[in-house]
């Protein structure tokens, strides 16, 4: 997904499940900072390293695909764009190292997904919204795994996009090309993916690399084989599955709101976004490179305030002059503190479920501040 | 890492940086060293290709490609180790295009780095500034012997360090409840 949907589409969920203008704002930017906090950028400011939520394309070519990187590259890419779906799947006649790989493959409605809003409960917005970035991307990104791996992630030639046609679909295949500057050519289906590499670990097999953006963008259909699936077809519907993130996101938000008690998976809050159905499936079908600009004008005009456009550098400078004591009070301080809480979880339970394709982890329980048993 | 691994990690280590300085300083008739070396890599390389195929890319949509390339790898490192001499000038060749590329590519990722405000620009920059150097060497060196040995030495001490370093890195990530 896109800033269109972490930034825009997370404001309009956020207001819809009942938070203020100025709550949602805070809630879409730290959804869409998820893409955008790099080790790099916390370097910037002197921010904890190890809060790292994404990796720059400069960081991953440097990144060593030894043990340790892949651990760190699985930890950030796992933890927060990829949320696995079963860490238990089973498959037979596979290796130790193949199910390590294969039970990162991402999807809705894991377990992942609920003990990852229940940790973002009573937590500040920031934790909000990185919960919500992670909840949509499970929808987009379902089927391809957090961690660098050819035989989860490649794809080959026999890929096509499906256009609606009557009561059926019409096929069109799919050049890729991986061309880096040159976007991608709706009109006529040509999109740019990362190079075939025929080695199992290299960052060119990382998450939906070897699809190209065709996961991020909200209009597309298509279908592939992908290569864990024993040659058999998927069909990827992404304004259905787009659809139902933003109805989950309300109903997600609605529960950390505490407007319910219990937050159940594979359950949507269609009720409180039906009298925008027709709204929401029209900006989420329609073909453009990026639906910034249509998600901006329905959330201004659901909450009647404008939405500024997003800016990186907005909370830079209260975090860098901030007094060490003060720094986790801030708002990258308060967002440092849930990303950390996030990579833990996710990378204690991958641990717990035997796969060390995270690395380690230590649990440790926190009896007041500062003092852990 | 796992204890298991981080002893791996660190003997290779160990005996890449020892197997480095021998040639370095032990440069002469080294050419069938390095040409051994060479050919142990490329024939251990192209096994773990092979199993790395058997256990796990077979599954995989056009998997094939990947037992072939195994296939031929192993060939080439079989192939190498029966070579009786090769030429100095063919591995310099090799070394210095090798060296002259990676260089270019720290340098101009190290200039990126700097866009970025990345802390490690000096570090690639060292890095590739190195290698440049390392390929002239190998070019205005030709015509002695020991060049090949020293060349192909600091390269395998440099690798061994990393791999020590890397037997000693933090891998737990700690979770609080």
């Amino acid at each position: 997904m896109q800033e269109d949907f972490h930034y825009y589409a997370t404001y309009c969920a956020a207001f819809l499940a009942g938070y203020d203008h100025e709550e949602s704002l805070d809630i879409a930017y730290s959804a869409q900072f998820v893409d955008l906090c790099s080790r790099t950028f916390l370097f910037s400011i002197k921010g904890p390293s190890d809060a790292a939520t994404t990796q720059l394309q400069l960081e991953m070519m440097d990144a060593r695909t030894d043990i340790i990187g892949l651990q760190d590259i699985t930890r950030i890419w796992a933890s927060f764009h990829f949320l696995p779906k079963d860490l238990y799947a089973e498959k037979k006649k596979r290796t130790k190292r193949y199910m390590e790989k294969y039970r990162l493959i991402c999807g809705p409605n894991g377990e992942l997904v609920k003990e990852m809003i229940e940790l973002a409960k009573g937590k500040p917005l920031q934790s909000v919204g990185i919960a919500m970035h992670v909840l949509a991307d499970t929808w987009a990104h379902s089927y391809f795994a957090g961690t660098p791996s050819l035989v989860i992630n490649n794809t080959d030639y026999d890929f096509f996009e499906l256009f609606k046609e009557g009561e059926g679909y019409i096929e069109k295949s799919i050049k890729f090309r991986h061309s880096t500057t040159a976007p991608d050519d709706l009109e006529n289906s040509i999109y740019t993916n990362s190079l075939l590499q025929n080695s199992e670990n290299s960052i060119m097999n990382l998450g939906h690399g070897r699809a190209g953006h065709l996961p991020d963008y909200s209009f597309a259909i298509y279908k592939y084989i992908p290569a864990w699936k024993d040659y058999e077809e998927i069909i990827k519907d992404n304004p259905s599955d787009y659809y139902k993130a933003f109805c989950q996101m309300v109903y997600a938000m609605k529960y950390l709101r505490g407007e319910t008690d219990e937050f159940l998976l594979d359950t949507y809050a269609y009720d409180t976004v039906k009298e925008h159905e027709e709204r929401i499936r029209s900006i989420i079908q329609k073909r453009q490179l990026i639906a910034s600009g249509d998600w901006k004008l329905f959330g201004e005009e659901l909450s009647g305030k404008e939405i500024a456009d997003f800016d990186l550098n907005k909370y830079s400078d209260e975090y860098r002059k901030a007094d060490k004591d003060k720094k986790s009070s801030t708002f990258i301080g308060k967002f440092t503190d849930g990303a950390i809480a996030q990579k833990g979880l996710v990378t204690n339970r991958i641990f717990k479920s035997g796969n060390k394709l995270a690395g380690f982890s230590k649990e440790l329980l926190k009896i007041s501040r500062g003092r852990f048993l | 890492m796992t204890r298991f691994q981080r002893i791996k990690s660190f003997i290779s280590g160990l005996l890449s940086m020892l197997i480095g300085l021998i040639l370095i300083l032990s440069p002469e008739d080294s050419g069938d060293i390095v040409l051994g070396i060479l050919s142990f890599v490329l024939t251990v390389y192209g096994i773990n290709i092979l199993t790395y195929y058997f256990t796990m890319a077979r599954f995989m949509v056009n998997g094939r490609l990947i037992l072939f390339k195994g296939l031929i790898v192993l060939d080439l490192g079989l192939f190498s180790g029966s070579l009786v001499s090769v030429p100095d000038i063919y591995i310099l060749l090799y070394l210095a295009i090798i060296h002259a590329f990676s260089g270019l590519v720290e340098i101009l990722r190290s200039a990126e780095a700097i866009k970025f405000g990345a802390k490690n620009w000096k570090l690639k920059f060292s890095h590739g500034l190195i290698d440049l150097i390392l390929a002239i060497c190998c070019i205005a060196f030709f015509k002695h012997g020991e060049t090949v040995a020293i060349v192909f030495g600091v390269g395998i001490v440099y690798s061994g360090m990393i791999r020590i370093i890397s037997a000693f890195r933090r891998t737990t990530f700690v979770y609080i409840q």
